[in-house]
């Protein structure tokens, strides 16, 4: 059977994409934003574009964190002298 | 910060902060701000319905994870729902069936638990996406604590609604 016919929503989990689970981090991002901008801008008339540009700089914000713990561990501590 | 419509020498609104755990975002619309509460209630309850739809009501468990579930449980009853569902449902075997797993204990008995629950990241996003939802729902709570409602707004015209 298609396992895609017998997954049961909500109850059941519905997989996280393999290796790239990391990719439902985009929405996670936009469902902050939109709740985050809702409430913290003045005027809703440009909602949509400051959810867009929040949801940006938060995505390239945590990839930049990543970019540098990355080389972090991989440069600077194998670099690091021992005793 | 700009929040043209709250301020610190306006009564708190109490009844639209208990609205706004009901429902996510009812809190807005009980002032009048009703397209404010409606995109918020639409973050927050994506972000609820997409963690479980990601790892299934086995993200909720006061038993299990009671830190998680207190972040969570910002989300209101919608929380409590997914927790119960997860209790009856899942860990009875109503939904599922009951599989023997060896316990981390030694010596210990076998546990019997849900074949619907997982250890994979699907768990892991499932429960921060629900836990998220619930922390950024407190943010809502406590602008419609402190926002002013429109009724009494002077301003009006300059605010969205």
């Amino acid at each position: 059977m298609n396992p895609i016919l017998a997954w049961i929503p909500i109850l059941q989990p519905g997989g996280s994409l393999g290796n790239y689970w990391w990719l439902l981090l985009f929405p996670l991002v936009v469902g902050i934003s939109i709740a985050y901008r809702a409430t913290h801008q003045s005027d809703l008339a440009g909602f949509w574009r400051g959810v867009l540009t929040f949801s940006v700089k938060s995505t390239v914000a945590m990839g930049s964190l990543g970019a540098a713990m990355y080389l972090f561990v991989y440069l600077v501590i194998p670099m690091l002298r021992v005793g | 910060m700009s929040h043209d419509s709250t301020h610190s020498d306006e009564p708190l609104n109490w009844g639209a902060a208990f609205f706004g755990w009901i429902v996510p975002g009812l809190g807005q619309v009980s002032i009048g701000h009703a397209r404010r509460g409606i995109l918020a209630g639409v973050g927050i309850l994506g972000l609820f319905l997409g963690g479980l739809l990601i790892g299934g009501v086995d993200c909720v468990d006061r038993h299990e994870d009671p830190l998680w579930f207190y972040a969570q449980a910002g989300s209101g009853p919608i929380a409590l729902a997914a927790d119960w569902a997860n209790s009856a449902l899942l860990k009875t075997g109503k939904v599922g069936e009951l599989v023997e797993t060896p316990s981390s204990m030694p010596r210990a008995a076998p546990m019997l638990v849900s074949s619907f629950k997982t250890v994979t990241p699907a768990n892991e996003i499932g429960t921060l996406y629900c836990a998220l939802a619930g922390l950024m729902n407190l943010v809502v709570i406590f602008d419609a604590l402190k926002r002013r409602p429109l009724e009494r707004d002077d301003s009006t015209k300059g605010h969205a609604r």
